[in-house]
């Protein structure tokens, strides 16, 4: 069977892309799923930071599309995680230099050797997204609750419908307080705008940061609530679509849930 | 015209007068004889009676009209004689037809657009007439009308109605909470609509941008016909 291959897009630069792009390739991976992250930013590459694989890049994306290495030469294994590859992105190569039909050509190779392949899309719809949507089967769209990225993500949503592709959402960088004082939009006020298949819900967490910054793998703290955000958006992705999507709420004390509970009670008997 | 020869005079009874259809072409003496006969076998009917006299599509000569009505007066002691009722005005005839409910859209092939779905960031629809959406616009899409636009959903993006020069257009929305709107050649930017649950609708007040409650203030409420828009 041929595996999948999904695009990260979101349009707006600074969402989360690439953290959320390295943290479900490894949790899919955990999952027992061969899977590669191709980082499609040409010139600007930093998925190999996130994945604290940045000192063992040989060849890259570019090398292999213009036949200088085999697929297998430019994969770079993960330290910590069986079956999750990374095919890095050239940092001196011009952004030009990959056209649509490379892409399509080296999915193809991709797909045989993988269950998933996720294609780390680069800010804006130019070039790079272009490249990226042209050889994708699916689509996660990243947005964050601010409205300029719910813009840019609906312009992106309306380019991926344009090629046949019914993209799904993950909302990050939720902050619950936030939201519940009506200072942040809610995932439900972003899905009224986008409407499009929500597949999680992600909370701001400061251990992405430190994750990042330390190339370790978000999913395997089972402190950080992102990172189990991150786990259960695998597992939607890979074959459990019935998942519920958990609501990340504020922490509240137990005597407010108690009140509440109990003046919702008093309002059912009136 | 063999016909017209024998019979210079035709009568028939229309409504409460009448109607005598004559030949300005003949002699005025011919046409008095042949008026005789007619009015005799009338008896008392005429006395008194309406008689509309009818040259035909020759224009009659007013003086032919009142010699003969003289005649007809001193001798069968008729009642009024005058020239038939002009005919009405096609132009109004053209506004009856268009009032009439009826008829008035039966032939008229729609120029409006209507389009469903989510119109989203980026996407710009134009119209030639009307356009109606029946789903949201999107903050960032954008549509330009030729005439109204109609919103059946929530309208967040830009819309230009009544391009290029249609100040009468109006922009209606389920819910109006647009980035800008221009109607004809009057923009109006950021409305911030408070309301936002009721059907409202903008249109030009006095070279301003107006936006009014649809329900409570619905501008084609005191048409007295329902027309073609």
């Amino acid at each position: 069977m041929e595996g999948k291959v999904i695009v990260m897009t979101s349009g707006k630069g600074g969402v989360g892309k690439t953290t959320v792009t390295a943290s479900l390739g490894a949790a899919l991976a955990l999952q027992g799923k061969r899977v590669a992250i191709v980082d499609m930013d040409i010139g600007l590459r930093n998925l190999d930071v996130v994945m604290g694989l940045e000192n063992r890049i040989v060849f890259n994306v570019v090398d292999i599309i213009q036949g200088r290495c085999k697929l297998k030469q430019a994969a770079i294994k993960d330290r910590r995680i069986d079956n999750l590859f990374l095919i890095p992105a050239s940092q001196s190569d011009d952004k030009d230099v990959i056209k649509p039909e490379n892409m399509v050509w080296l999915t193809n190779k991709l797909r045989k050797e993988f269950d998933f392949t996720l294609l780390d899309c680069p800010a804006g719809i130019e070039h790079g997204f272009k490249n990226s949507i042209a050889a994708a089967d699916e689509a996660v769209v990243i947005c964050t609750p601010d409205v300029s990225s719910v813009r840019d993500a609906d312009r992106v949503i309306g380019l991926l419908y344009a090629r046949s592709i019914t993209p799904k959402l993950v909302v990050n960088r939720i902050v619950p307080k936030m939201v519940e004082s009506g200072d942040m939009l809610s995932h439900e006020d972003i899905i009224d705008v986008l409407s499009i298949d929500l597949v999680g819900l992600v909370e701001m967490d400061d251990q992405v940061v430190v994750s990042s910054n330390t190339g370790t793998p978000l999913v395997s703290n089972k402190e950080s609530k992102a990172g189990m955000a991150f786990q259960r958006i695998a597992m939607r992705l890979d074959g459990h679509p019935d998942l519920p999507v958990e609501n990340p709420m504020a922490q509240k004390g137990f005597w407010k849930k108690i009140g509440k509970k109990l003046s919702r009670k008093n309002k059912d008997d009136k | 015209m063999n016909s017209n020869d024998d019979l210079p005079v035709r009568l028939k009874g229309v409504g409460d007068s009448l109607w005598v259809t004559i030949d300005p072409a003949q002699p005025i003496e011919r046409l008095k004889e042949a008026l005789i006969k007619p009015f005799e076998r009338l008896k008392h009917l005429a006395v008194n009676a309406k008689v509309i006299i009818d040259t035909g599509k020759s224009t009659a000569s007013d003086e032919l009209i009142t010699e003969l009505g003289q005649f007809l007066k001193s001798r069968f002691e008729v009642g009024r004689v005058s020239k038939p009722p002009e005919k009405k005005k096609p132009a109004y005839k053209e506004r009856v037809r268009n009032q009439d409910m009826g008829n008035a859209w039966h032939h008229y092939r729609s120029e409006a657009l209507v389009i469903a779905g989510r119109v989203r960031s980026g996407q710009k629809i134009v119209a030639k007439k009307h356009l109606i959406i029946m789903g949201d616009l999107n903050p960032g899409a954008e549509v330009i009308a030729g005439g109204d636009i109609l919103v059946m959903g929530t309208l967040s993006g830009k819309a230009q109605a009544g391009q290029p020069d249609n100040e009468e257009a109006i922009v209606m929305a389920l819910q109006f909470r647009p980035t800008q709107v221009q109607i004809g050649g009057i923009v109006a930017a950021g409305l911030a609509s408070g309301a936002g649950d009721n059907p409202e609708f903008a249109h030009i007040d006095g070279q301003t941008i107006v936006v009014d409650n649809y329900l409570t203030n619905n501008p084609f409420k005191q048409l007295t016909w329902p027309e073609v828009r």
